[in-house]
């Protein structure tokens, strides 16, 4: 009995071994991009995509009408299920768009024979109904809400219903014909394009969403670059490349600079440019990092504690990872970090008050401290990069630790009626609580200290804090906004005052002149007239210190020497699959991993 | 010729547990550590050390050295005050949570274990009931209510950690309240009070005593990883908030918070450990004479 054991064991064995060996021969020939993401993914429908992780997600499977061309900075739109940027009315209402031809859906069980059907223009209509469906409770309507004509009032109508009824029409969302679509809107809203090339509006097949119901969050069916049959939550995201992908290019306009830096190598060819593409749901940044180093993953940005590992000077990589043939890319991101008065206490209601306590605060530390130096210290609430930003101006309020600032502060801080903090009552400052966020809430007591303001740090689990801050339970609170798309007004709109919490406008400022700029540019489409109001607003913004402003932030990424075509963006989705994984290169760096 | 000795004095139980206590010199050392803490504590309070502790001494993350004892942290401030400035939080967190899990579970313990029926069943139910809401969660309601802070976590840890007492409590009265001494505290007319607060207490005090220095050690470590989950002390340094911050500056190869932090409570809660064993060797009756 026992020999038989072993000699069955023994045999199961030798077949194990030998699937590895076979396993192992052809991953070499097929081209696998093996990418590390930090957060957990809440599911696979665009509707529900509103963090960035799901959303970028539903970008692999799914697509828009418009898309962020890959190569091209400052971000520029182009027509990506769209034959060609839209028709616009001359009022700046009506927008047409024309739909490519031959666009198919993945192949799924949910149509009729299992084959992809074409995408059609009733598809959009469709898909956007579902972002706006009461139903449903999409995290995504903001985007379009008081915009489309007749979207609202369809919206109402079925909230109070007991069952959608996508077949009533609404005016401002129609297929003209089986390729055209037409959006009206009510107002004009220029940012209205960079809303369809966010993930909301991809285009999902209602036979899909129908067959599989509730199920349809794991089930996605695109027209993408890549095919997920099935979604499970797993630390494991596997995709394979979409064989009936339509005839999509690698883009070919570039100037000189991107084709020294090698981004042009793959101008024409078809995308996607891997066979396989696998996310890996890495959460904590020490076991990430690891994996890097193993050759497991092609890029991430570099953990705050292991900066100075990686990048020992604060510019270029240690010699032991450029040995290996790893690259580091800089970008900076289109974000603010800022510590935000509640403009809803009339203590705050004390600009004077706002300016001491800013001055007193040491950017250029907080910078060294928490961004190991390689943040830009913001001086309003506009980051550089768009259309708004002031190169080089400086916020007369912005405080950089030296002595005379501290005396000005202190003078300003009498002015405001609380010689030396006397009077002032103790200000809580609340923070989620990671250990990096308390650790900045105790810099920022330390650096109000200096002038006799008493701070009591608070901190807080991430919803609970969101909470406080929409129940205006708060004092102060440390916090930061990114894009999510590239315009100033994305930014200012956190100062506008109708936008008050639950808006945006957590922080709760109200300014009659602020409003007035923002109310006029809001409906102005880009342009230099635009673009002074923005800058109007910015001084604004900057001299009236609604929130302490904090940094800039810049992602360090390092990169993979066999990874091609990668570039930092802040719009990721559609990303992978400009990527190409060069093997030859692999196989001979991962010797000297 | 024999010597005029004194007639010689039984000795009672808590002078047998004392003896018995003194000849012990690990416990002996224990008992001094932490008497040594408790003063530092005290120490701390009155501001006479580790008042300096916000101050910035010298550049972020300097190591340790003759100069910084143990090393400084991310703002330059000293580790070695911090930790000493750690030991008041530590202590009186053991402290008040002993104390209110001690007075609830004796109370509510005896209570039940002597008036028994109804009344048991009550405090029987109630207690079962009270220990299935996890303590953490208990926490966070009392900071909804209390604000976050000391207090909370006085409250918080105190509350939820008065069953295991109360049990034994409860058990020890059960089997007393029908030893003979209290019939005959109720045959020369001891009413329902005295005899549990005069004749069966002291009996079972033994438990108590060996509880609270148990409790105290778990009231300590539980306040740090309280701390270290962001749930607790706030705006002053702890040794949970400590080893909170080397989390992350581990991968920089700053240890010296970790460690300053980790020695000081392994210490305590060693030395703690260590003295509940051997009151419970001094006190409990069934090891006499051995």
């Amino acid at each position: 009995m026992k020999k038989i054991k072993f000699f069955q064991t023994l045999i199961i064995g030798l077949l194990l071994t030998s699937f590895i060996g076979c396993t192992k021969k052809t991953t070499s020939n097929e081209s696998v991009l093996n990418l590390a993401v930090s957060a957990e993914v809440k599911g696979m429908d665009p509707i529900y995509s509103n963090d960035r992780y799901s959303s970028n997600e539903v970008a692999r499977v799914y697509e828009g009408l418009l898309e962020y061309h890959y190569l091209k900075r400052p971000y520029t739109l182009k027509p990506n299920l769209a034959e060609a940027m839209p028709t616009v009315s001359a009022d700046g209402l009506t927008y047409t768009f024309k739909i490519k031809k031959g666009v198919m859906f993945h192949d799924d069980a949910a149509f009729p024979s299992g084959k992809g059907r074409e995408l059609v223009a009733e598809d959009f209509v469709y898909s956007i109904k579902r972002l706006a469906d009461p139903k449903l409770q999409g995290l995504g309507f903001w985007l379009l809400e008081g915009k489309v004509v007749g979207l609202d009032e369809w919206r109402k109508k079925y909230s109070e219903l007991p069952k959608t009824d996508y077949s009533e029409s609404v005016a401002g969302l129609q297929a003209l014909d089986k390729y055209t679509l037409q959006f009206k809107l009510k107002k004009s809203f220029p940012q209205f394009l960079y809303s369809l090339a966010m993930p909301f509006t991809f285009a999902v097949a209602k036979e899909v969403v129908e067959k599989y119901g509730k199920e349809f969050l794991n089930h996605p069916v695109g027209t993408g670059p890549f095919v997920l049959p099935v979604f499970t939550q797993s630390n494991k995201i596997t995709y394979t490349k979409n064989p009936n992908f339509r005839e999509k290019k690698y883009p070919c306009e570039g100037d000189a600079n991107l084709k020294a830096a090698g981004f042009m190598a793959d101008c024409g060819k078809l995308l996607p440019l891997v066979d396989k593409l696998i996310v890996n749901i890495i959460v904590q940044s020490q076991p990430r990092w690891l994996n890097f180093q193993k050759g497991k993953v092609e890029y991430i940005s570099v953990p705050k504690d292991n900066f100075d590992t990686a990048i020992p000077d604060a510019k270029n990589l240690d010699p032991k990872f450029v040995e290996k043939g790893v690259r580091l890319s800089v970008s900076p991101s289109l974000d603010v970090t800022y510590t935000a008065f509640n403009h809803d206490k009339k203590l705050f209601n004390n600009t004077k008050l706002r300016q001491a306590m800013s001055l007193a605060y040491n950017v250029d530390e907080s910078n060294k401290l928490f961004y190991n130096n390689t943040a830009m210290p913001a001086q309003s609430v506009v980051p550089p990069g768009i259309a708004g930003f002031i190169p080089n101006y400086k916020n007369p309020y912005r405080g950089n630790g030296k002595a005379e600032q501290i005396e000005q502060a202190k003078k300003l801080l009498a002015e405001a009626g609380y010689p030396n903090g006397e009077g002032l009552p103790e200000i809580t400052y609340d923070c989620p609580s990671s250990t990096t966020s308390r650790q900045t809430g105790e810099y920022f007591k330390k650096q109000m200290a200096q002038i006799g303001v008493k701070i009591k740090v608070i901190t807080n689990p991430w919803p609970e804090l969101q909470k406080k801050i929409t129940n205006r339970n708060v004092d102060l609170y440390g916090i930061a906004w990114g894009a999510d798309y590239p315009d100033a007004e994305n930014f200012l709109q956190l100062l506008y005052g109708p936008n008050r919490s639950p808006g945006a406008n957590g922080s709760g400022y109200d300014n009659p002149e602020f409003n007035k700029l923002f109310a006029s540019s809001a409906v102005m489409q880009d342009s230099p007239e635009r673009t002074a109001l923005y800058e109007k607003m910015y001084r604004i913004a900057a001299e009236e210190i609604p929130w302490i402003y904090g940094v800039h932030r810049q992602s360090y990424t390092i990169v993979n020497g066999w990874l091609k075509n990668y570039m930092s963006t802040d719009f990721e989705a559609g990303q992978a699959s400009y990527l190409r994984v060069d093997l030859e290169a692999k196989k001979k760096l991962m010797e000297k991993f | 010729m024999m010597k005029n000795d004194a007639p010689k004095k039984s000795k009672s139980l808590w002078q047998h547990a004392f003896s018995e206590l003194t000849r012990d010199k690990m416990a002996m050392t224990c008992l001094s550590i932490v008497v040594f803490y408790a003063a530092i504590a005290i120490l701390s309070t009155l501001g006479f050390v580790g008042g300096d502790w916000a101050k910035e001494v010298g550049p972020s993350y300097a190591p340790p050295s003759s100069e910084f004892i143990f090393g400084l942290d991310i703002f330059g401030r000293s580790v070695f005050d911090k930790m000493i400035k750690g030991t008041e939080v530590a202590m009186s967190i053991g402290l008040v949570t002993a104390i209110i899990s001690m007075i609830i579970g004796v109370a509510l313990g005896a209570t039940a274990g002597y008036f028994g029926g109804k009344v048991d069943e009550f405090i029987v139910w109630f207690y079962t009931t009270f220990t299935s809401i996890p303590y953490i969660m208990l926490l966070v309601a009392i900071t909804f209510i209390l604000g976050k802070g000391l207090v909370a976590i006085y409250l918080a840890l105190g509350l939820t950690s008065w069953v295991n007492l109360c049990r034994l409590i409860r058990g020890e009265v059960i089997r007393h309240k029908d030893r003979e001494y209290v019939h005959a505290a109720a045959a020369i007319g001891g009413g329902d009070f005295r005899k549990l607060f005069k004749h069966i207490l002291p009996n079972v005090l033994h438990i108590v005593i060996i509880n609270f220095s148990l409790q105290f050690q778990t009231a300590i470590k539980s306040e740090v990883i309280l701390s270290f989950l962001g749930l607790g002390v706030q705006g002053r340094p702890s040794w949970g908030t400590m080893i909170d911050d080397a989390k992350l500056e581990l991968a920089r190869g700053v240890w010296w918070q970790l460690a300053a932090a980790t020695l000081a409570m392994w210490i305590v809660v060693l030395a703690l450990n260590i003295l509940g064993d051997a009151l419970r060797d001094a006190l409990d009756p069934k090891l006499k004479g051995k």
